[in-house]
This record gives C-alpha cells, sequence and structure tokens, in this order.
C-alpha cells in the first residue's frame, strides 16, 4: 500500500531520537557504571563491579535506599488510598463536588519546588504556621494526647530539620503533591463503573455499602488501581525538587532524607563521580522498569472484567 | 468511612437521602472534605498571604490575609543613602516590584515561555509523522518501530539525566537553550497518543484525499492534523505542565548562567539568598511562577484534567 518511501521520512526523525535521546544513554549509563569515569577526564578507567558493590556496602547507600523506600512506601500507599477516599465521597455528594475536585488537584498543577519553599516556610520551627496553630492548642483537650503535650512543653518537631521527623515530613509534602492526581484517575474510573452492576449486586444480597464497594466498585476499579500505583511508584521514585529545596547539600539530618535521584545528582552532577552515578542509575532503571513490566503483566493477566 | 461514601451512590439510598434536608451522612462527608481542602490549600494560603505583607508582620504573624498595608521603611533604600521619607514603601507594591528588581524575573518567565513552547513544538513535528506512519501506511519494520515506542514509553527520562548529560557536555551544549529543549524533543508517549486517535480516523478519508493527488506530507498537515486538534490540545496542557514546572532537568544543564534560568531556577536561586526581609518579595516570585498555570487551570479545568490525565489512557 505504501507507495512512496514518504514513511522513513515520517518515521526516521523520531526513530533516530529514540535511540540517541533514549537507548543510548541506557547503554552508556549501563558501561560507565564498570568506570570510574569523570567529566574532563579523557580516559576512564575501567574498576568491574566496584561501583555496584560500593552500593550494596557503603552505608551511605544503605541510607540512600532506607531513604528512597521509605519515602516510596508511604507515599504511595496514602496517595493511593487518599485519592480513592477522596474520589468515593465526591462521586457520592452531589453539592460542590466540581469545587472539591478543583481544590484537590491545585497542588498538581502547581511547580513543585515553589511549593516546596512554601511548604518550608509554612514548617519553619518558630515562624511557620504549622507550629504556631500546632501551640495555640496547648492548654486545651489536646494536651490528653501525650505527643501535643510533650511539644507544649518542650517545643514541637523542628520537621524538615528534626531526622526522626524529615523524610516523614517530605513524604508528606509528596503526598499532599500527587494525591489529587490519583483522585482524578479514580473519579474517571468510578464514572465508567455500569449503575446496572449495583442493582444486580443488591439483588444478590449486596446490602450494605461496604458490601457493594467490595463486590462492585473495587473489583471494576482494578485497572484503574494498577495503572494508579504504578504511576504514583514511578513518580515517587523520582522525587527531587522538594529534596533538592529543603536540603541542597547532603540529603538532610543524618542523610535521612538522601533519596535515590538526589544521589545520582550529587555524586555525578555536583562531585563528577560518573562512574557510581551510574551505577545507581542503573539500579534505579532496573527498579523503574520492574514495576512497570509488573503493571503491564497484571493489566494482561487479571484485571480484565468489563 | 467507606459506609456512609457509598451510601448514596446506590440507587436505593440516593432515593432516601433525597428525602431528608439534613444527613449526618452528608455532614460528615462534606466535614472531611472540607477539611482535606483546608490542608491542601495551606500552602496557597501562606504563599499568597506572605507575598502581600510586610516583613514585620510576616515575622510577627499579624494582619490577617491582606497585612494591614501600612507603608513600612525599606532598609535597603535607606543603605543606599536616600531619604527616609522617600524610602516609605506599602508591601504589596514593595514585594512584587523587589520581585521583579532584585532577579531578571521577567527573564526566567520569558526563558520558561520559550522552552516550553519550542519543546512542544519539536514534539508535534516529530511524534505526528510518526505516529500516522504507524497507525495508517503499511511499511515493512511498522510493528518493530511500534514495538520500540512502547518499550521506550518504559523509560523515565529524568533517570536517564546522567548519561543525557554527559553526552550534552560533550558536544559542548551545557548552559544552551539546546540542553534545555534536547532530551525532550521526542515524546514517545505522544507518538503513542496520536498513533490510538489516527487509528480511529476512517482510512477513506486518507484515501479520497490520496485520490485528490495529495502528498502523504499535507495528508498529515491538512488532513490528519486537523482531526488530531483535541487529542493534540490534551497533549499540549500535559507538555507544557510538565516542562514549566520542571526544575530537575535545568537544575542539571543549567548552571550559573542566569539569563537561562527558567522561572523554576530562578525561584531557587532567589530562595539562596533569601534573608528576613525577602520573604514577602520571594512569596510573590512564587506566586508569579505558579499563578499562570493555575489561572489557566481554573479557566479550563475540564482540559486540564483530561490534559494531564492522559497517561491514564494507555
Amino acid at each position: 500500500m505504501a507507495r512512496t518511501q514518504a514513511h522513513w521520512w515520517f518515521v526516521g526523525p523520531a526513530l533516530f531520537l529514540m535511540v540517541v535521546i533514549l537507548l543510548m544513554p541506557i547503554g552508556i549509563a549501563g558501561l560507565l557504571s564498570f568506570t570510574e569515569y569523570s567529566l574532563g577526564n579523557p580516559d576512564a578507567h575501567w574498576v568491574g563491579l566496584d561501583n555496584y558493590s560500593k552500593i550494596l556496602t557503603r552505608s551511605t547507600y544503605e541510607k540512600m535506599f532506607g531513604a528512597t523506600f521509605r519515602y516510596v512506601f508511604v507515599v504511595v500507599p496514602l496517595s493511593v488510598g487518599l485519592g480513592l477516599g477522596a474520589a468515593l465521597l465526591i462521586h457520592s455528594t452531589r453539592r460542590f463536588s466540581d469545587l472539591y475536585k478543583t481544590i484537590y488537584f491545585l497542588p498538581v498543577m502547581a511547580a513543585l519546588i515553589a511549593m516546596a519553599i512554601v511548604w518550608e516556610f509554612a514548617l519553619h520551627p518558630t515562624i511557620g504556621i504549622v507550629n504556631r496553630t500546632l501551640e495555640q492548642g496547648c492548654g486545651t483537650f489536646l494536651e490528653t494526647w501525650g505527643w501535643y503535650a510533650e511539644g507544649c512543653a518542650n517545643g514541637f518537631p523542628t520537621w524538615l530539620t528534626d531526622r526522626h521527623y524529615a523524610i516523614w515530613t517530605v513524604a508528606f509534602i509528596g503526598v499532599w503533591q500527587g494525591f489529587g492526581f490519583n483522585m482524578v484517575l479514580y473519579l474517571a474510573g468510578l464514572t465508567s463503573v455500569p449503575r446496572e452492576l449495583y442493582h444486580a449486586a443488591e439483588m444478590d444480597g449486596a446490602r450494605s455499602a461496604w458490601d457493594r464497594f467490595r463486590l462492585v466498585t473495587w473489583p471494576m476499579l482494578g485497572p484503574t488501581t494498577v495503572f494508579v500505583v504504578t504511576i504514583s511508584f514511578i513518580r515517587s521514585f523520582q522525587v527531587f525538587d522538594t529534596v533538592e529545596a529543603f536540603y541542597p547539600q547532603g540529603g538532610g539530618p543524618s542523610k535521612s532524607v538522601y533519596v535515590m535521584m538526589f544521589a545520582i545528582y550529587e555524586k555525578a552532577i555536583q562531585q563528577n563521580l560518573m562512574g557510581i552515578g551510574a551505577a545507581i542509575t542503573v539500579v534505579f532503571l532496573a527498579f523503574v522498569m520492574l514495576l512497570t513490566v509488573i503493571q503491564r503483566w497484571l493489566v494482561e493477566r487479571r484485571v480484565h472484567y468489563a | 468511612m467507606t459506609d456512609m461514601t457509598l451510601s448514596s451512590s446506590a440507587p436505593s439510598s440516593t432515593a432516601r437521602a433525597d428525602g431528608y434536608r439534613f444527613s449526618v451522612g452528608e455532614t460528615l462527608k462534606h466535614a472531611v472534605l472540607i477539611l482535606g481542602a483546608l490542608v491542601v490549600l495551606l500552602p496557597f494560603y501562606v504563599m499568597v498571604s506572605y507575598s502581600l505583607k510586610s516583613p514585620a508582620e510576616i515575622m510577627q504573624n499579624t494582619g490577617g490575609f491582606f497585612g494591614a498595608q501600612e507603608a513600612f521603611r525599606d532598609e535597603y533604600c535607606v543603605k543606599l543613602g536616600k531619604d527616609v521619607a522617600d524610602c516609605m514603601v506599602t508591601p504589596v507594591i514593595y514585594n512584587y516590584t523587589t520581585a521583579f528588581q532584585k532577579a531578571p524575573l521577567l527573564r526566567y518567565l520569558l526563558n520558561g515561555v520559550i522552552v516550553t513552547a519550542s519543546i512542544f513544538f519539536i514534539q508535534v513535528l516529530v511524534a505526528l509523522p510518526c505516529a500516522y506512519a504507524l497507525a495508517k501506511l503499511r511499511f515493512w519494520g511498522r510493528e518493530a518501530v511500534f514495538g520500540l515506542v512502547l518499550f521506550c514509553l518504559l523509560i523515565p527520562v529524568h533517570a536517564i539525566a546522567l548519561p543525557l548529560y554527559i553526552m550534552l557536555a560533550k558536544l559542548g551544549l551545557t548552559n544552551t537553550y539546546a540542553a534545555l529543549v534536547i532530551p525532550w524533543s521526542i515524546s514517545v508517549f505522544g507518538i503513542f497518543l496520536m498513533r490510538q486517535f489516527f487509528m480511529t480516523v476512517p482510512d477513506d478519508l486518507i484515501d479520497a484525499a490520496r485520490m485528490d493527488g495529495m502528498s502523504e506530507f499535507s495528508i498529515i498537515w491538512n488532513v490528519m492534523l486537523p482531526t488530531a486538534v483535541p487529542a493534540l490540545l490534551a497533549f499540549a496542557i500535559f507538555s507544557v505542565v510538565a516542562h514549566w514546572n520542571d526544575y530537575f532537568w535545568p537544575r542539571i544543564v543549567i548552571t550559573g548562567d542566569r539569563s537561562l534560568f527558567t522561572p523554576p531556577l530562578g525561584l531557587r536561586e532567589f530562595k539562596g539568598d533569601a534573608d528576613g526581609d525577602n520573604f514577602g518579595p520571594m512569596m510573590a516570585t512564587a506566586t508569579i511562577i505558579v499563578a499562570p498555570l493555575i489561572v489557566a487551570f481554573l479557566i479550563a479545568q475540564r482540559r486540564f484534567i483530561e490534559g494531564i490525565t492522559l497517561s491514564g489512557m494507555k
């Protein structure tokens, strides 16, 4: 059917760019991860698996994986859960549903770096609005809560600069930023659940709302959930803006917020240690690709109900 | 929570709920949603409010949302040796003018527009013909190319920033507009999306165009492009939002040269040298950078939500 060779003119540029911009870098990262390359050096010294064994043994990288997984395993369940919760609530209420939707979606639109700076300000230990608001609650019934009484007596946490709170605070901002996105995807999923299914479930004896959710809504949202979970994983693995804004050097108190993207940035760009940066890149890519492959497998395997 | 959540989404209880003016479930629902909305809005409130207030009001947390707007003394202006009476400034005017004076914010905004527009333009230029060929032309290797597109969808560009940075550095392209644009010139997602869309365009339309003697090239731009406007618009929103807000990539390839800073970099730089007096102007800068997309979003919500969640269509 192709009358001309036009198609190669059409596909060619995209093909070329795909190879050069997306595939070649993976190969380069793979190669460099076995070297001690740094920019400006004429040749790269081959070190075999040294970089990888460093990643697996040194405490810095142990902290890196710790911080990354802590972040990811807080942000993913919470942003998916809150996204679903918000979607169910909004879907079931008729008044103001568009207003809530708009508000919850705002953080998705706003530049995260700007909002990170604002959050840092809001969480400032003394002049921040968060601790000031908490102080207002002192002397009320809230003091019956041990943590709160402790805060009133000895000062509330310094959040971003406290090594026990830092990673959770950064994760909270991640949830704040991301759950509106998941909510919108769930809302789209909810509108596509056929109403007849609820009738059918009721006839089959699904009396309570929980039964309807368990038997109809949740299974029908299966494909949405698989997608939402995957994209939340990938997005939260890539966290960088907030970490760099709060901790331009070193990855937070006791390196407790030293996430992978920041580690790549610090090692490779700031310190010109390309070898180790490349090795972290390879590990990172492996994680992300594995997740997406699992997602596709799930999509093909078991979530097709409709 | 789930119990009340779903009570009105089920048909039978909707009827019941309609009968009541006031329902505990409904009230609880709104209470939860309003609480959530307050937390979500908190930083926006802080940002806009502080961009309106004087340094003293920020430090002492007084003045409500708008601040008293009483003129205060600009210490920097006094230091320059000007008369004190000339140095009295209204907070809101001080904050927003300082935002533009202290750093070349207009330049940053312009850079942001140049970069996001070029990225989108090049992405369409590359992706559209490829998507057309993949959807409507039969040629040897088509399945392989499409397979490659599907594979490339797995690769987050941020994750391969390091090798891309090395490649650009070797070409001497760091600290240029090219460095900001090139890595994003190929959008496999754009190709995928457009291909899916073109699949739905009837072959007859294309055959008719061919009968009329149109070249394949003009079919793309004169026949396919107009049909693809809704999808293209959604993709534009997706692309512009991602790159206007992107901080990671500019941070890596732009080092030092302020004239190439995108808005997020400019704001970050501002934060780096902010002291007590500058929180107001810093918040003003943040507001200015965040405002264009937020305003556009509020005007065309449906389109934006469609565009941003496009990736959900896979």
